[in-house]
């Protein structure tokens, strides 16, 4: 019994440390990736563009601007960082060094996730200041359920990406492409700077929940009804945990495909 | 104390059409779909505070035997035990004892040598203070101190190879894994790098080395398996592999106003005289008997030595015939 207490604990110090070094793979990435090329172009460029795509010409309301603006950065910066660090690594041949450190295959997928949430938050409360200071956004926003809703979504975008990194490629090039093939329909599918229409595609895009918390936040009206905010949480948070736990299946079946020969 | 255990492990990987493709070789192609064993049925034990040397040609499963052994890929079949931890249950808890320089690998390039060891460090739960001391050391030793905040990426082939091998040695690791840490660097280098393996091994550091450098091999190693197509087919001290190849014993002479052949070749312990370039090869059954005999007869016939060089043995020409012949015991 007391062994068996014991070995319990030892489980449990084992994945506080797992977790604590998960952080500094976090600031390894932040460090090295944050001003790669796909991150950039990816993270801070796109958006910059689909935004004056989709909104140029047309009549559109403040709020929905900002959520819209918001759903897109996040969604966009959040997934740039993910789907490059383990093609990188293997690029740079740092990745064999990197594994062989007393940490497991999950340890750097949690890492790469946190850096993905910490870039993702970042950018994507730009739109949210810039709202701020130029008076469009309502005055009694609840400030909490934006940054929790940020959070959690950002969590959510970011598993996404670590899914995206699990092709055995050692070209960031190619991870981009297949990215790029993968996102941006997603983006597409998800009602953008508009009032949220439920069609069966929307309910696929996590993007559609995040959007709806930052209206509700902004005083809109959830468009799944009294337990809107639940069902949001809920779904963003399914989704998270789904594809960090695919991720963590898939990447630990192809490690191997990079070190072959 | 046994530091490694290896028992009957194997390691197959599928053959893939890209390999195929890259490979010009006929089995990859006729071998498509198929598996492709790596590394097959090997064992064997390596003491603590041994420097055991993996030799074998490209292609042989020397990395894919070292990648196994710090955890990268999982063994096929088979099983590897590092003091008393078997590699299946306690990966985590092995990796925490060995540092590692592998094969192809690189530093983090955008990282200074500083920010590098201080990864490594963090990675290793070693707390700020230790990480300072233990990265200013490692960096005065690999005389890398002075470009300690320049980026990695400005380090010459050589210095990249000495900081991994410093990062491999942040945490004080009881084995060190190094897979060729010498090729292809400049002597100051390797010498520093040679130099480092010793001063480890002396303080108690278990080494597991690959190498094609067969005078490191020999001048480092305690005891050594040859590996070849994924299996072990010799493993003993570099001095009994030479033993394997005492024919390589051989002396150079060259006697001034010279001396005939056939008075050299009715020595005792001639094998074999070759004449090359106004002198004699000479291949000797024994060279301190065989020394005394030519040095005897060139005083009693008053000759003058002009040159006078002897051949031992080398750990390369053992390792060459062991290979040729599939295995020596």
């Amino acid at each position: 019994m007391i062994e068996s207490a014991d070995h319990k604990m030892s489980k449990f110090r084992s994945i506080g440390t797992q977790i604590r070094r998960s952080f500094i793979i976090t600031k390894k990435d932040l460090r090295i990736y944050y001003n790669k090329p796909p991150v950039l172009i990816q993270g801070i460029l796109f958006p910059f563009i689909l935004f004056i795509a989709l909104t140029i010409g047309r009549n559109i309301q403040s709020i929905y601007l900002i959520s819209g603006m918001m759903a897109m950065i996040l969604f966009l910066t959040s997934t740039s960082l993910g789907p490059i660090v383990f093609p990188w690594e293997a690029m740079r041949k740092t990745l064999e060094r990197l594994i062989t450190c007393p940490i497991s295959i999950k340890t750097i997928l949690l890492g790469s996730m946190w850096s993905s949430l910490i870039y993702g938050v970042l950018f994507s409360s730009i739109p949210l200041i810039l709202g701020a200071i130029f008076s469009v956004i309502p005055l009694n926003i609840n400030l909490l359920l934006i940054v929790g809703g940020m959070i959690v979504a950002g969590l959510a975008f970011s598993c996404f990406s670590l899914i995206l990194s699990v092709p055995s490629s050692s070209t960031p090039g190619s991870t981009m492409i297949l990215t790029i093939l993968i996102k941006f329909p997603l983006v597409f599918m998800t009602p953008l700077f508009m009032p949220i229409v439920l069609t069966p595609i929307a309910y696929v895009s996590p993007l559609t929940y995040f959007i709806d918390i930052i209206n509700v936040s902004f005083g809109d009206l959830s468009v799944f009804g009294m337990f809107g905010l639940l069902i949001d949480f809920g779904v963003l948070i399914l989704f998270g945990l789904g594809f960090l736990f695919l991720s963590f299946f898939l990447h630990e079946k192809t490690l191997e495909k990079r070190f072959q020969g | 104390m046994v530091a490694i255990i290896v028992k009957n492990l194997s390691k197959s990987f599928e053959v893939s059409r890209k390999a195929k493709m890259h490979s010009k070789s006929k089995s990859h192609g006729e071998n498509l779909g198929k598996e492709f064993k790596a590394v097959d049925d090997i064992s064997f034990e390596v003491e603590k505070g041994e420097i055991f040397g993996f030799l074998g040609p490209n292609g042989a499963g020397k990395t894919t035997t070292i990648r196994m052994l710090t955890g990268v890929l999982k063994p096929t079949n088979g099983s590897i035990t590092i003091f008393g931890k078997d590699s299946r249950t306690h990966s985590l808890h092995i990796k925490q004892l060995i540092g590692n320089v592998p094969e192809e690998a690189s530093v983090y390039a955008d990282l200074s040598g500083w920010n590098n060891l201080l990864l490594i460090g963090e990675l290793y739960g070693l707390s700020k203070e230790e990480r300072k001391n233990r990265a200013e050391y490692l960096l005065k030793e690999f005389e890398l101190f002075e470009k300690k905040n320049i980026k990695a990426k400005t380090y010459s082939k050589g210095m990249k190879q000495r900081l991994l091998l410093s990062m491999a040695l942040m945490s004080n690791p009881e084995i060190l894994f190094l897979d060729e840490p010498t090729s292809g660097l400049d002597v100051q280098s390797a010498r520093i790098i040679k130099e480092i393996i010793l001063e480890y091994n002396k303080k108690g550091t278990t080494i597991f080395l690959t190498t094609h450098d067969m005078d490191i091999a020999n001048e480092l190693c305690h005891r050594i398996a040859i590996i070849n197509k994924g299996k072990i087919i010799s493993l003993d001290t570099p001095e009994n592999f030479k033993a394997l190849v005492q024919e390589y014993q051989a002396i150079d002479l060259t006697v001034e106003h010279g001396l005939l052949k056939n008075e050299i070749e009715i020595l005792n312990y001639i094998k074999e005289v070759q004449e090359v370039n106004g002198g004699y090869h000479i291949i000797v059954d024994d060279i301190h008997n065989s020394i005394c005999e030519i040095i005897d007869y060139i005083r009693t016939n008053n000759l003058k030595i002009k040159k006078l060089i002897t051949y031992q043995p080398k750990l390369e020409e053992a390792f060459l015939k062991i290979i040729e012949r599939g295995g020596s015991k």
